[in-house]
C-alpha cells in the first residue's frame, strides 16, 4: 500500500515492481543463482562428488560439512591475505577518498580542470596489461649495472643500494597498494566531483561574502552537502579493495607475504582446482561486507527521514 | 555568478592551488611518461637502459670522447686504416673481450693507447656499443614507431613489419598496404569488436538501473530498504564464481559465444553497483522538485523522463564512464562468453606476447591504442559535471 | 539536455553495430593459410571421413611467433583435408576450466600433464582416435597415460636439465664445460676465485614465481639421487621433506642466496624475471657465466641479441653427472569425438608430422618423425641430448595434480628468503598427500 507519509507520491501497488523488474530478473540470473551455487559448493569437496567432511584428514581438527570454511579461516596463507586486505583497507580506502577529494575541490578551481582531472583519471582508462608493464619500470630491480627502474634508479643516483619493492616483505605490499592508489584516485576524484558540481554556487558565494576562510567554506559547507557521496565513494572502495586481485595477480602473484583473498580464491579455484575452498572464501567475502551494508542502509534510512 | 568566479580564479590566493594541482598531476603522470617514451623505442633499448636516457647522449658517447675520438675523430673515419665507421671492422668486435686485446696492444711498437689507461669491461663494451651506431650496424636513432605499427597491424614475426615488408619476408596474412589496417590479428577489427560489445553493455545496465533506482527513491513499497539492501550486497560476489553456472546456463539455451550473451552478463554484473550510485544521487534530489510535479497531476513516468533523469545527468556520466572502462579493459568475460571468434582488443593485445613474454615490447604501443578511446569518451563526457543544474529550479 | 546525451551514444552504438556487422561476415572462416612448405608429405588417405569445411575447434595457450609456427605446422594438414581451424589462444586456465564445466569444452586442447588427470573422465583415448602409439618413446607415452588409458598426445617438448653459457667467453677467461658434478663445483670455485660471478638466477615469474628454483633442485635431485628417486616423489612413495630433498635444496641454496654465487644474492635470485637472468649472462660485460634454463632460453637470447650465433656466442651442455633428463611437454588432449579431429590426431602423430613440426624449429617434438628434420643447430643438439638420454623424468610441479606445484614454488621462495627450510619442506610433503589422496 502506497504511504503518503514523505511526500511520496500515491502509487498502484503494482508499479514499483514495474520499475524493478527488469533489474530484479537480469540480476537473479547472473548473480543471485551463481550466489547460491557457490554456497552450495562451499559445503563440498573438491570435485563435488561429496561433502565436504570427507575432506578431513585422520588426526586434524575437522570441521564437518564446514570443512572448506575450517580451511579458509584458519590456514596461515588465508590469515596472512585477511592481515593484508586489512592493510589494504585501511591504506588505499583513505588514500584515493582523501586524494581524490583534494584534487576534486581544487580542479574545480582552476581554468584547466578537464585537463587536470583527465591527467588523474588516466591511469584508470589503461588496462591492467598496460600498468603491470608501466609499474615494472617503476619498480624493476637491478642487480648490478643497469637499472631500468625509475626508483631504483633515483636511489642508486643518489648512492643507495637497489631495493627490490616487490619483494622486501616490509614494503612489498604498500608498494602495491600505492599502484592501487594511483589507478583509483581518479574513481574517488569523478564521483565526489560529479558532487560537488550540486553544491549551490550563491550558498558558497555568500558564505565567501560573509568572510569565511577556504578552509572553513571547505569543512562547513562543502562536505556536509557531499557527505553522503563521500560515504558511497568510501563504501565502494572498501568493497573494490576487499575484491583486490588484478594488481597482485599480475605483479606478485600473491608471493612474497602480498597475498590478498581474492587472489586466493582464484588460485584455489584455478590452479589448485579446488572449487569448494574458493567458494567457501568467496561466501567469507561476502559476509564480511555486510556489516558495511548494513551502515550504508541505516543511513539510507536516516536520510530518508529527514526529507 | 560570473564575477565572482572570475575573481576567484586569479589573485595570488590561488597559487598554492595550482602548486599542489600542478604537483600532484605531474607525479601521476610520470609512470605513465614512462611507458609513452618506452613505447617509441626500439626493443633492444628497452631492456638494456631505462627510459630516461633517451635524454641524455647515447650509450658510449662520453667513453669515445674520452678514449677514442682525439685520434679516430669523432665519426671514427680519421684514421684510414682503422675507419671505426665501417661495418666490415666493428662488425669484428662484438664483445669487450675481442676488443680489449687490441686496445691493450702495441701499435708500431707504440701502446694503442698511448699516454692514456686502457678502458676497463664496462667502459670497453660502451664504446663497441656506440662504434655500432656510428658505423651502420645499429640503428642509431633512438625513437621509433614501430611498436605501433606492429601492433596495429598484428604483426607476428620476429623483426618489425616495416623490415620484413621491405624485404619482402611478411607472413601471408600481410599485404604491406592500407589493408593491413584491418588485418583480424590487428588492433583494427578488434577495436570494433570491443566497441560493439561495450557500448550496448553500458547503456543498458545504465537504463534498467535507473528505473529500479527511482522506485527505490521516490516511491513507497513494503521491503524497500531490505530489498535494496540485498541487491546492492549484491556487488560483493566476485566475478569468478560466476563464469561457470552463468556458462552452463548458456550452453542450454545456445547462447555461448554470442554477443547477446556477453551485453546481458555485463549488465547482470554492473547492475548492483549502478543501481548504488544512481539512488544516492537520485535520492539526494530535492523533493520540492517532485512534489510540485506530483501536484500539478505528472505520473511518476513523467517524473521519472522529464525531471529525474536530465537531473541525474553527472551520475549517469560518472557511471557511463565506468562501466565502458570495465568492460573496455575487460579479458576474462570476454573470452568466456565471447570466445576467440570475436576477439576484443585486450584479447589481440595479450595475443602478442608468447607465452614466455617475448614480444612485450608491442605492449607498450597497444596499451596507448587502446586508451585512446575511454579517455576521449571521458573528456567528452567532462561537460556533463557542470555546476548548477539545480540553480533556479527551486525557489530560496 | 536529454536528447544531446543520449543521441551521441545512439549513433555511437549504431555505427558499432553497423561496422560489425559488416566485419562479422568476413569473419566467418578465418583459414589459417602459411607458406606451404614444399619437402613435406602427407599421407594418403588422411583425411577419410572429412567434408570440406569442417571445424576443428582449438584451444592453445601460445601467442605471437609461436602461433605462427603451430599455423606452418598445421598448414599442410589443413590444405590437404579442408578442415577449419577455430583457435583460441590464451593462458588463462580459468578459461579452459569454465568451458568444460559448462559442457562446452573446445575440441582440442594443447595444455599440462596435470590437465589429463583433471579432466580424465571427459577425454577421448587416443587409442580410440587411431593416434599412432608407435612414433612415441615409451617414456613419453607414460605420463600421457592415466590410470592405463593413454589420453595425451605429446606434441612439442623441452629439455631443461641444461645450463647454457658463452663459449667466447669461456675461451677469453681461460673456462672449460664441466663433465662431472665435481668439476661443476669446482668451476664454479674458480670463477669465483676470478671475480666473476658464476650464477644468474632468476625466479621471478607473476604467479608463478620460483619455477625456476623447482627446476633447478630437480636437476640437482637427478645428479644426487637418480631418475627412480623422482619417480617416487612423483608418485607419493617418497614424502616430499625426506633428507635427499633437503640436500638437494641446501646444495641449491648454498648458490642461490649468496652474491658471490649468483647475481644480487637472495633478493636477485628473488626478484630478477626469468627472462632477464638469461639475458645477464649474454651482456656485455657479462654479469654472469651461467644460467640453468629449459631450450626455450636460446630464442630468448636471440631476441635481444639478434646477431649472436649459436655455437660461438651462445651455447648449452648438460648438467653434468645428471642421471637422465628433465623435461616439459605440452600434450593435445581431445574433448569431441570428429572426423576431422581424427584427421588432426593421425596428421600429427604421423612421422610426416613430426618431420613437420621438427621443421618449424618450434621445439623438439617427441615423436620420431622429428629425428633428423631439425634445421635449427640448437634443436639439432638438443634433440639428441634428449634422444640420448637415459631417462627422462617429468617436472615433479606439472605433474603431480591441485595445490602441489604452488606449495613448492612458495616453499622454494620462502627457504631463499631466509625461511625454515623443514617447515617449508613439510608444507609441500602436506600438499604432496593431500594431492595424491
Amino acid at each position: 500500500m502506497s504511504k503518503n507519509s514523505s511526500g511520496i507520491m500515491r502509487q498502484k501497488p503494482m508499479t514499483p515492481w514495474m520499475y524493478l523488474l527488469p533489474a530484479l530478473i537480469v540480476m537473479i540470473t547472473f548473480i543471485v543463482y551463481p550466489g547460491f551455487n557457490t554456497f552450495y559448493l562451499s559445503l563440498r569437496n573438491n570435485d563435488n562428488s561429496g561433502w565436504a567432511s570427507t575432506r578431513c584428514l585422520a588426526g586434524q581438527p575437522c570441521w564437518g560439512v564446514f570443512e572448506n570454511y575450517r580451511y579458509a579461516l584458519t590456514s596461515p596463507i588465508m590469515q596472512t591475505a585477511f592481515l593484508n586486505n586489512l592493510k589494504w583497507i585501511i591504506l588505499m580506502v583513505s588514500g584515493t577518498v582523501v586524494l581524490g577529494l583534494l584534487i576534486a575541490v581544487l580542479a574545480d578551481r582552476v581554468k584547466y580542470e578537464a585537463l587536470a582531472k583527465s591527467l588523474i583519471f588516466l591511469p584508470m582508462a589503461i588496462s591492467f596489461v598496460g600498468a603491470g608493464v608501466i609499474w615494472k619500470f617503476m619498480y624493476n630491480y637491478g642487480s648490478s649495472q643497469v637499472q631500468i627502474g625509475v626508483l631504483n634508479a633515483i636511489i642508486t643516483a643518489l648512492g643507495g643500494q637497489p631495493v627490490s619493492w616487490l619483494t622486501e616483505p616490509q614494503i612489498n605490499t604498500v608498494a602495491l597498494i600505492v599502484v592501487g592508489v594511483w589507478m583509483w584516485t581518479g574513481f574517488c576524484m569523478t564521483v565526489l566531483a560529479a558532487a560537488l558540481k550540486g553544491v549551490s554556487e550563491e550558498i558558497l558565494e555568500a558564505s565567501r561574502v560573509d568572510g569565511a576562510n577556504e578552509w572553513q567554506v571547505f569543512w562547513k559547507i562543502m562536505v556536509p552537502q557531499i557527505l553522503p557521496t563521500i560515504t558511497v565513494v568510501i563504501t565502494t572502495m572498501v568493497i573494490n579493495v576487499l575484491k583486490i586481485f588484478d594488481i597482485v595477480y599480475v605483479m606478485t602473484g600473491g608471493n612474497y607475504g602480498t597475498e590478498v583473498i581474492a587472489n586466493r580464491m582464484y588460485i584455489e579455484m584455478y590452479k589448485n582446482y579446488d572449487p569448494g575452498r574458493a567458494s567457501a572464501i568467496a561466501v567469507i567475502l561476502i559476509i564480511v561486507i555486510i556489516p558495511v551494508m548494513i551502515m550504508n542502509i541505516r543511513r539510507f534510512q536516516r536520510q530518508e527521514e529527514m526529507r | 555568478m560570473s564575477v565572482h568566479r572570475t575573481a576567484r580564479k586569479h589573485g595570488l590566493r590561488n597559487l598554492p592551488v595550482h602548486i599542489i594541482l600542478i604537483g600532484l598531476c605531474a607525479i601521476w603522470l610520470i609512470p605513465t611518461i614512462g611507458l609513452l617514451i618506452t613505447s617509441f623505442r626500439p626493443v633492444q633499448d628497452i631492456n638494456s637502459s631505462g627510459w630516461w636516457t633517451i635524454f641524455s647522449k647515447p650509450k658510449g658517447y662520453e667513453e669515445y670522447q674520452t678514449y677514442c675520438s682525439v685520434c679516430h675523430g669523432d665519426d671514427g673515419s680519421a684514421i684510414p686504416e682503422a675507419d671505426l665507421s665501417d661495418p666490415d671492422l666493428v662488425q669484428n668486435y662484438r664483445r669487450s673481450f675481442s676488443l680489449l686485446p687490441s686496445l691493450s696492444r702495441e701499435i708500431d711498437g707504440q701502446p694503442h693507447m698511448a699516454d692514456s689507461s686502457v678502458p676497463d669491461e664496462t667502459q670497453t663494451a660502451a664504446i663497441i656499443s656506440y662504434m655500432r651506431r656510428i658505423s651502420g650496424l645499429d640503428s642509431s636513432s633512438r625513437l621509433t614507431l614501430d611498436n605501433y605499427i606492429d601492433a596495429f597491424t598484428g604483426y607476428r614475426g620476429n623483426n618489425t613489419y616495416r623490415a620484413d615488408c621491405a624485404s619482402g619476408k611478411q607472413s601471408v596474412d600481410l599485404y604491406c598496404d592500407i589493408r593491413d589496417l584491418l588485418n583480424p590479428r590487428g588492433m583494427g577489427r578488434a577495436f570494433m569488436n570491443s566497441l560493439f560489445v561495450a557500448v550496448p553493455s553500458t547503456v543498458l545496465p545504465i537504463l534498467i538501473a535507473s528505473f529500479a533506482a527511482y522506485a527505490f527513491s521516490w516511491m513507497d513499497f513494503k521491503g524497500r530498504q531490505w530489498l535494496f539492501a540485498l541487491l546492492v550486497g549484491l556487488q560483493v560476489v566476485p566475478l569468478q564464481m560466476t563464469l561457470i553456472p552463468v556458462s552452463r546456463l548458456y550452453a542450454q539455451l545456445g547462447m555461448n559465444g554470442t554477443f547477446l550473451g556477453i551485453w546481458l552478463f555485463h549488465t547482470g554484473f554492473g547492475l548492483p553497483y549502478a543501481i548504488y550510485l544512481i539512488r544516492n544521487f537520485m535520492g539526494g534530489l530535492p523533493r520540492e522538485i517532485f512534489e510540485s510535479a506530483y501536484i500539478d497531476g505528472a505520473s511518476h513516468w513523467t517524473a521519472f523522463w522529464k525531471l529525474c533523469m536530465p537531473l541525474s545527468i553527472p551520475a549517469l556520466a560518472s557511471l557511463t564512464i565506468f562501466q565502458f572502462l570495465w568492460i573496455w579493459n575487460d579479458l576474462l568475460v570476454a573470452l568466456v562468453f565471447l570466445g576467440g571468434q570475436h576477439p576484443v582488443l585486450t584479447y589481440q593485445i595479450g595475443n602478442m606476447v608468447t607465452s614466455l613474454g617475448a614480444g612485450w615490447h608491442l605492449l607498450t604501443a597497444a596499451a596507448f591504442i587502446s586508451m585512446a578511446l575511454p579517455m576521449l569518451l571521458f573528456l567528452l563526457l567532462q561537460k556533463y559535471f557542470v555546476r548548477g543544474m539545480l540553480a533556479g529550479s527551486v525557489k530560496g | 539536455m536529454k536528447k544531446r546525451f543520449w543521441l551521441p551514444i545512439a549513433l555511437l552504438a549504431i555505427f558499432a553495430m553497423v561496422m560489425a556487422a559488416c566485419q562479422t561476415a568476413e569473419e566467418a572462416a578465418p583459414v589459417e593459410e602459411a607458406a606451404p612448405a614444399e619437402e613435406t608429405v602427407v599421407e594418403e588417405g588422411l583425411c577419410a571421413g572429412v567434408q570440406p569445411g569442417d571445424e576443428i575447434t582449438l584451444l592453445y595457450q601460445w601467442s605471437g611467433t609461436e602461433e605462427e609456427k603451430l599455423n606452418a605446422i598445421l598448414a599442410p594438414f589443413v590444405e590437404e583435408c579442408g578442415v577449419v581451424l577455430k583457435p583460441e589462444s590464451t593462458r588463462d586456465q580459468a578459461l579452459l576450466d569454465t568451458k568444460v564445466q559448462a559442457g562446452t569444452p573446445p575440441d582440442v586442447a594443447f595444455w599440462n600433464v596435470a590437465q589429463l588427470e583433471q579432466y580424465k573422465d571427459t577425454l577421448v583415448p587416443m587409442d580410440t582416435l587411431g593416434a599412432n602409439g608407435d612414433n612415441y618413446a615409451d617414456f613419453f607415452k607414460d605420463p600421457g597415460t592415466i590410470d592405463g588409458v593413454w589420453l595425451g598426445l605429446p606434441v612439442k617438448a623441452d629439455i631443461k636439465t641444461i645450463i647454457w653459457y658463452s663459449p667466447a667467453v669461456f675461451a677469453a677467461k681461460g673456462y672449460s664445460v664441466p663433465a662431472t658434478w665435481a668439476e661443476l663445483d669446482a668451476l664454479v670455485e674458480q670463477m669465483v676465485a676470478n671475480g666473476d660471478v658464476p650464477w644468474s638466477m632468476g625466479m621471478e615469474s607473476g604467479d608463478a614465481t620460483g619455477w625456476t628454483g623447482s627446476d633447478f633442485i630437480q636437476d640437482i635431485l637427478l645428479v644426487q639421487q637418480g631418475p627412480d628417486y623422482v619417480l617416487s616423489l612423483i608418485s607419493g612413495e617418497i614424502p616430499y621433506n625426506d633428507a635427499g630433498v633437503k640436500q638437494a635444496y641446501e646444495t641449491y641454496g648454498k648458490w642461490a642466496a649468496d652474491p658471490l654465487y649468483t647475481v644480487g644474492g637472495a633478493q636477485g635470485t628473488l626478484s630478477t624475471g626469468f627472462n632477464d637472468a638469461i639475458l645477464k649472462v649474454f651482456s656485455d660485460p657479462p654479469e654472469a657465466m651461467m644460467v640453468k634454463q629449459s631450450g626455450f632460453a636460446g630464442g630468448t637470447i636471440l631476441e635481444q641479441y639478434p646477431d649472436m650465433v649459436y655455437g660461438e656466442d651462445y651455447d648449452f651442455f648438460p648438467v653434468p653427472g645428471a642421471q637422465g633428463m628433465q623435461g616439459g611437454a605440452d600434450w593435445l588432449m581431445v574433448f569431441n569425438d570428429t572426423p576431422a579431429v581424427r584427421a588432426l590426431i593421425a596428421y600429427l602423430s604421423s612421422l610426416e608430422g613430426g618431420a613437420n613440426w621438427a621443421k618449424a624449429s618450434f621445439d623438439l617434438s617427441p615423436n620420431k618423425g622429428a629425428e633428423g628434420n631439425y634445421v635449427d643447430p640448437a634443436l639439432i643438439k638438443k634433440g639428441a641430448a634428449l634422444a640420448n638420454a637415459t631417462g627422462f623424468t617429468p617436472d615433479l610441479g606439472d605433474t603431480i595434480p591441485g595445490g602441489f606445484g604452488s606449495a613448492e614454488w612458495a616453499a622454494i621462495v620462502s627457504y631463499v628468503n631466509g625461511g625454515d627450510l623443514d617447515a617449508a619442506l613439510a608444507s609441500v610433503a602436506l600438499a604432496q598427500s593431500e594431492a595424491l589422496q
